[in-house]
């Protein structure tokens, strides 16, 4: 296991390098230092000054390399860059000149806040539904159901913001349109509406897929055998197929737990959360390489470390999986 | 679960949802003021945020929102002065006194009013804001040429102000590091209250910069105080600014991407609402409030939202107090008429349509070897080009069409005034035959293409470009359509790397012609100067240079009438449309003026928060009957599991 654990470190490292390489590349292919200090210093801005603001981020020096007489050859923005993040130094963001650092960690929390609890009411309402799907399988309910999924699952995100918005705000007027608060309690009204269109969004696909997980093991002969003894069908839902299901699932899931720190790009901005997704949506819109890079950064880091954690939780639920 | 735990569960849903509520504002900090008047706040909306709320460098519209309230200007914009636009004392006790020396050079003398304070703040003995002195416009002035500041317009005000830029090199040499010990000769602390600025020349626009938060006195001690290398458990000056405007910033107020509170300065003396001046339709509104004590609402809430969707919902609600109306609201808001929904009109509602100071246009390279030396091609393209279709299509006929560069609002302006290139394509086909290319051919038969470049970031931008296209095309030429990002489009703008650029426009920094003439001046082609069409004309820039520097007068608006008949004939941009849009008003929060040269004028803006709250308790009561429905549904769906459970048919 050990390993096994130091040798998906090792990998990481090139793979994060292979990633930031790409993104620097092609950020810099379609940008010039003096085009990112126009978007950010604005159509107007005067030479001068956009010869200053690139100077100060360090985007007059040389790419990848400094090959010029004189220089320390690492001095150059890309293994500045590197040297930064091995210090987990996310470095200062393009726009308003703040320590990534903390714009993260503060943006973290409000991502959280909306994604967690989607994702755990969510899991909870996909399996209860699934399995109520497979209790009820091949009748017209069933179908009904299934028919329910494919329709969620082919409806835009954007479809359900703006249904969420103009119907259940405007029309019913139960949740606040858009806004966040950290003021414990109250501040929850605003999360209402986003954690429960982002459940909505991915019932249809998960409700499907845990019904399929759920349906194979109830062909199981264990289930066969549990029925013979008499068993009810709901504990047998609830007690032998679930827990078995589970197994697949819990793979399925752990690679996804790290990443619900990045939020949700489109809700965050449509109801004014002010976390990670949301920035990183900001970002592109207003040319911020360095939170666009550090945001790269830590999802590819999140993500190794989502896959890492999906292998260990594997070998541990399965017996018959081994890590060397 | 039981019967009866299904019904508490759903009976407790309720009650929360009944408890939520959509108010989407905190609750007030306080409830009423001293004599036991409701608390009034403003809640306004804005779609990005402030960059630097440092009065010598922040420049983004955002960032002034914030600034124009917290900051108050030597001079400001007169509120009801917009034919032309008027600048009237601010903190001066008067307009500036400006004495021309023998050598050409200009001392203006300024006297600042008495009892000016600074916003209460940690950062004076004792939390109390000290009283403003010429001093403080002396600091902030000195800052300008600290290149830490990054002062957008240090370059600007260098070319005038003695030693500013000097100062700034000086600094630039140092390493940017500015000695605040070494003076600066440009600006003279006479006593506390008065101050002399020395120029080397004549420059009459000073008084608009007088009139933008650059030139604002600052606290030194506020700029000491709030530096985190100092003090690392303090905040950035950037995002804490101490002003001595109608209203003062409050620590930890700004929640990054939601809002900014601002409080009222309990000491606020600098103005008071005007006791005249006003127009007749803003008479009734108007004429109680005179002579009351600024500003006329106690806080202020700027409310940070990117989409426009939910702006507008919160306004259909009654939780936002102005609305200016987007595509997406346009149809609800707006009949085809163009007047006020009678669904919002029974509101109380009143709709005003705002036209900004600025004029959107094609810019046509004239450096480029075909269009720049034929002047009838470049007629013949102004003549082909529809802005009022334009304007149909895109913006439902809201912007009206510019028949000149100079908008409104200006001297110079001619409002009978029509382009004599305007839209006229059969025109457009005989200049372009007298240009030498007859049907869009040249004289050995080749088809003329041209290329139009434009920024592709969004969708609606592509449609632009084919409409343009279209038009062009209609005179027989051929139009090749260059998709580029908005920084590579300035970018080949900057390097006079295109043919034709659509989307280009230019917003007054301050309101003089001059600001839009200089982009026609031969000097300042890029990347030093705005010139992207690299128009060079001897006369014109003759003009200009005479023009620049004389006060206004009927001799300088002879100058800028010819200059603009110039560029009228010579045709170095194809004219297209002025932006404009409604605004929705609440019932409760009456607009006092429509200055847009006031980045919101909201201490002359009043309020009636009683008014408000009944509006919002009766336009937003809850409906519960979905929630009976989902109830019911999950019943039925229960009841038929325990019918299929117990006939074994699982």
């Amino acid at each position: 296991m050990f390993s096994y654990l130091l040798r998906r470190l090792l990998y990481a490292v090139p793979i994060l390098l292979g990633v930031l390489l790409l993104t620097f590349v092609l950020f810099f292919a379609t940008q010039t230092p003096d085009s990112l200090a126009a978007r950010v210093l604005g159509p107007n801005a005067r030479a001068e000054a956009k010869k200053e603001w690139i100077a100060r981020r360090g985007y007059d020096k040389p790419l990848l390399l400094n090959t010029q007489s004189g220089a320390t050859l690492f001095d150059s923005q890309f293994c500045n860059f590197i040297g930064r993040l091995s210090r987990f130094d996310l470095g200062l963001s393009d726009k308003t000149g703040e320590s990534l650092n903390s714009k993260f960690a503060e943006g973290a929390i409000p991502s959280l806040c909306i994604t967690l609890p989607a994702f755990l009411v969510g899991l909870c309402l996909s399996i209860g539904f699934a399995l109520y799907q497979v209790f009820v399988r091949n009748s017209a309910l069933d179908r009904l159901g299934t028919f329910l999924c494919v329709a969620l699952m082919s409806v835009p995100s954007m479809v359900y913001i703006i249904f969420g918005q103009s119907f259940l705000t405007l029309a019913l007027n139960w949740f606040p349109v858009s806004g966040f608060s950290r003021d414990g309690l109250s501040g929850a009204k605003f999360l209402v509406m986003p954690v429960l269109l982002m459940i909505v969004m991915r019932l249809g696909s998960e409700v499907r897929l845990y019904r399929a997980i759920f349906i194979e093991e109830i062909a199981q002969d264990y289930i066969r055998t549990a029925r013979a003894k008499g068993v009810s069908n709901p504990r047998l839902l609830l007690t032998h197929v679930l827990k078995n299901g589970l197994i697949a699932l819990i793979t399925l899931l752990v690679a996804q737990l790290p990443m619900l720190i990045l939020g949700s790009l489109l809700i965050e901005s449509f109801f004014g959360i002010p976390g990670l997704g949301g920035m990183l949506f900001n970002a592109f819109q207003q040319g911020d390489l360095a939170v666009v890079q550090a945001m790269v950064f830590l999802s590819s880091l999140l993500y190794i470390i989502g896959l890492t954690l999906t292998d260990i939780l594997y070998a541990a639920v399965d017996p018959r999986i081994r890590l060397y | 679960m039981s019967r009866n735990s299904l019904s508490i569960f759903f009976l407790l849903l309720a009650l929360a949802l009944a408890g939520c509520g959509n108010n989407p504002h905190p609750p007030l900090q306080r409830q009423s003021r001293d004599d036991g008047s409701p608390w009034q706040v403003r809640y306004v909306w804005y779609p990005s945020e402030p960059k630097s709320l440092d009065p010598q460098n922040g420049w983004d519209s955002a960032s002034r929102v914030i600034m124009e309230p917290v900051y108050d200007t030597l001079l400001e914009y007169a509120p009801w002065k917009t034919e032309p636009f008027e600048v009237m004392p601010g903190m001066l006790t008067a307009m500036p006194e400006k004495e021309t020396l023998a050598d050409g050079r200009v001392v203006v003398t300024c006297h600042l009013k008495k009892g000016i304070t600074f916003h209460d703040d940690p950062c004076f003995p004792g939390g109390k804001g000290r009283e403003v002195t010429a001093r403080d416009v002396y600091y902030a002035w000195q800052r300008m040429s600290d290149p830490k500041v990054e002062c957008p317009i240090v370059s600007t005000l260098g070319e005038y102000v003695e030693g500013l830029w000097e100062n700034f090199q000086t600094a630039k040499k140092n390493g940017d590091a500015l000695d605040y010990a070494v003076p600066l000769p440009g600006v003279e602390v006479v006593d506390d209250y008065t101050f002399r600025v020395h120029l080397k020349k004549a420059f009459p626009q000073l008084v608009y910069w007088m009139a933008i938060q650059f030139t604002s006195p600052v606290a030194r001690e506020a700029v000491e105080y709030y530096d985190p290398k100092k003090y690392p458990d303090h905040d950035n000056f950037s995002f804490h600014p101490v002003g001595h405007g109608p209203y003062a910033w409050v620590k930890d107020s700004y929640v990054r991407g939601q809002r900014i509170r601002l409080v009222r300065h309990p000491r606020y003396l600098t103005s008071t609402f005007p006791t005249e001046g006003w127009p007749a339709e803003r008479d009734a509104v108007c004429r109680q409030l005179a002579g009351q004590a600024l500003p006329l609402t106690d806080e202020l809430q700027i409310l940070y939202i990117k989409e426009l969707l939910p702006v507008w919902l919160l306004t259909k609600q009654g939780y936002m107090d102005r609305y200016g109306v987007q595509k997406e609201a346009f149809n609800a808001v707006v009949t085809n008429t163009y007047g006020l929904s009678p669904v919002l009109a029974s509101r109380g509602m009143k709709l005003e349509k705002d036209t900004e100071v600025g004029t959107f246009y094609a810019l046509l390279n004239m450096k480029h070897p075909v269009l720049g030396s034929n002047k009838k091609l470049r007629q013949a393209l102004s003549c082909a080009y529809d802005p009022a279709r334009y304007s149909e299509v895109f913006y439902d006929g809201v912007r009206p069409i510019s028949q000149q560069l100079i908008p409104p609002g200006l001297a110079g302006y001619r409002k009978d005034f029509k382009n004599p290139y305007g839209y006229d394509i059969e025109r457009g086909r005989r200049l372009l035959a007298e240009a030498g290319y007859p049907g869009g051919r040249g004289p050995n038969g080749k088809q003329l293409t041209l290329t139009l470049d434009f920024d592709a970031a969004r969708s609606s931008e592509r449609l632009q470009a084919e409409f343009i296209k279209d038009c062009f095309e209609a005179l027989g030429i051929k139009i090749q359509i260059i998709e580029d990002d908005f920084a590579r489009l300035l970018q080949k703008q900057e390097t006079g790397n295109y043919e034709i650029a659509a989307g280009s426009g230019w917003q007054a920094d301050y309101p003089d012609p001059e600001n839009f003439l200089m982009l026609f001046y031969s000097k300042n082609f890029p990347p030093s100067g705005k010139n992207e069409t690299f128009f060079h004309n001897a006369e014109f820039d003759a003009l200009y240079e005479k023009m620049a520097s004389m006060d206004d007068g009927p001799e300088r608006l002879a100058l800028i009438t010819r200059m603009a008949d110039i560029l009228a004939d010579e045709c170095p941009i194809v004219l297209n449309v002025q932006k404009a849009y409604y605004t929705l008003i609440q019932p409760w929060a009456p607009r006092t003026h429509a200055n847009l040269q006031m980045e919101g004028g909201f201490k002359y803006l009043p309020l009636d928060p009683v008014m408000r709250a009944k509006c919002i308790a009766e336009w937003n009561h809850p409906r519960l009957w979905p929630l009976w429905v989902l109830g019911g549904l999950v019943v039925l769906a229960v009841a038929y599991a325990v019918w299929r459970g117990r006939r074994g048919d699982v």
